[in-house]
């Protein structure tokens, strides 16, 4: 059992740092040359896959998928609110300037 | 607090993880708050704080498109990158921690709590070797709006690094000792710093790569 939960342990940390190299991929794929583009669909990928990342550090790394059903609600909920914080923001920042 | 050395009742086990089962319905294991529920209220709360900032960095960034872009592509993304899985293997291996701690495997639990301060340490000379790059490249706190935002969340991130380290002391002197030993103190401790770790996760993805 040890064993397999050590190997859940490495997936966990596989996928979040290859989401953190899929950075790589995004970051300039909407620039020309040195210049660096506006893009909203750059934004808004990159902040959705930051959240991805924080829900799967808080139920696998900070073992939230055991915890009661409060805590994983509440967790999940503060993802949820940090993603219409985000995301409102930058949405109404871009819409009133 | 839970102390370790003869713990009560008698464990099951999910995913390697020793849970105590005496549940009202049967086969199922008991859910448990990771640590002390007060460092999740403190978790919950600097979540919030942060995202505060965020809104704030966000609003500022749409009103000055053209600033933001132009001092952003002087960050090396590739330092950002780094840095992020160096906090990502840190994390990690405090996880390995508590599971170890958890088995009574207390050796492994101490070797891992030392490679989470190691990765911790790697973050901090990393972090301190772009500051110093920005500044000989003449990006300082007046320089602009960015760069602004830039050195008061990578600072204030830095300083949540540096309070984990003294957290990370806790948690070795926990360990350390068979008579001190307590996985509720082992687990708050590991809560922290996951929690340093999750908070630089949209800190790299504002900064670096949101265009």
């Amino acid at each position: 059992m040890s064993a397999t939960f050590n190997k859940r342990l490495l997936v966990v940390w596989l996928v979040l740092s290859s989401m953190t190299l899929g950075y790589v991929l995004i970051d300039r794929s909407v620039d020309e040359g040195g210049t660096l583009r506006a893009s909203a669909v750059v934004t808004v990928s990159t902040i959705v896959i930051a959240l991805i990342k924080v829900r799967i550090i808080f139920r696998e790394f900070m073992e939230t998928r055991h915890a009661p059903v409060l805590l994983r609600r509440l967790t999940d909920g503060w993802v949820l609110l940090m993603a219409l914080c985000l995301l409102g923001s930058y949405f109404v920042g871009m819409a009133v300037r | 607090m839970t102390n370790i050395a003869g713990a009560g009742s008698a464990p099951d086990e999910v995913d390697g993880r020793s849970v105590a089962t005496d549940t009202k319905d049967g086969d199922k294991p008991a859910k448990f708050v990771p640590g002390q529920p007060d460092m999740w209220a403190f978790v919950l709360f600097e979540t919030l704080l942060f995202t505060s900032y965020w809104v704030v960095y966000l609003i500022f960034r749409t009103q000055n498109h053209e600033l933001f872009l132009q001092s952003q592509a002087d960050l090396d993304l590739r330092i950002g990158v780094f840095n992020t899985i160096v906090l990502l293997s840190s994390s990690w291996s405090v996880a390995r921690c508590v599971q170890a701690s958890r088995e009574g495997r207390f050796r492994a639990a101490l070797t891992n709590a030392f490679l989470t301060i190691f990765f911790g340490f790697v973050f901090l000379v990393s972090k301190m070797f772009e500051w110093i790059k920005e500044i000989q490249m003449g990006n300082t706190f007046t320089t602009n709006e960015f760069f602004q935002h830039y050195y008061f969340l990578t600072s204030i991130h830095f300083l949540h690094v540096l309070i984990g380290f003294v957290v990370m002391g806790v948690v070795v002197y926990q360990l350390w000792s068979p008579a001190r030993r307590s996985q509720q103190l082992v687990e708050t401790g590991a809560t922290y710093w996951h929690t340093v770790d999750f908070l630089w996760v949209p800190i790299f993805a504002l900064l670096y790569v949101v265009r």
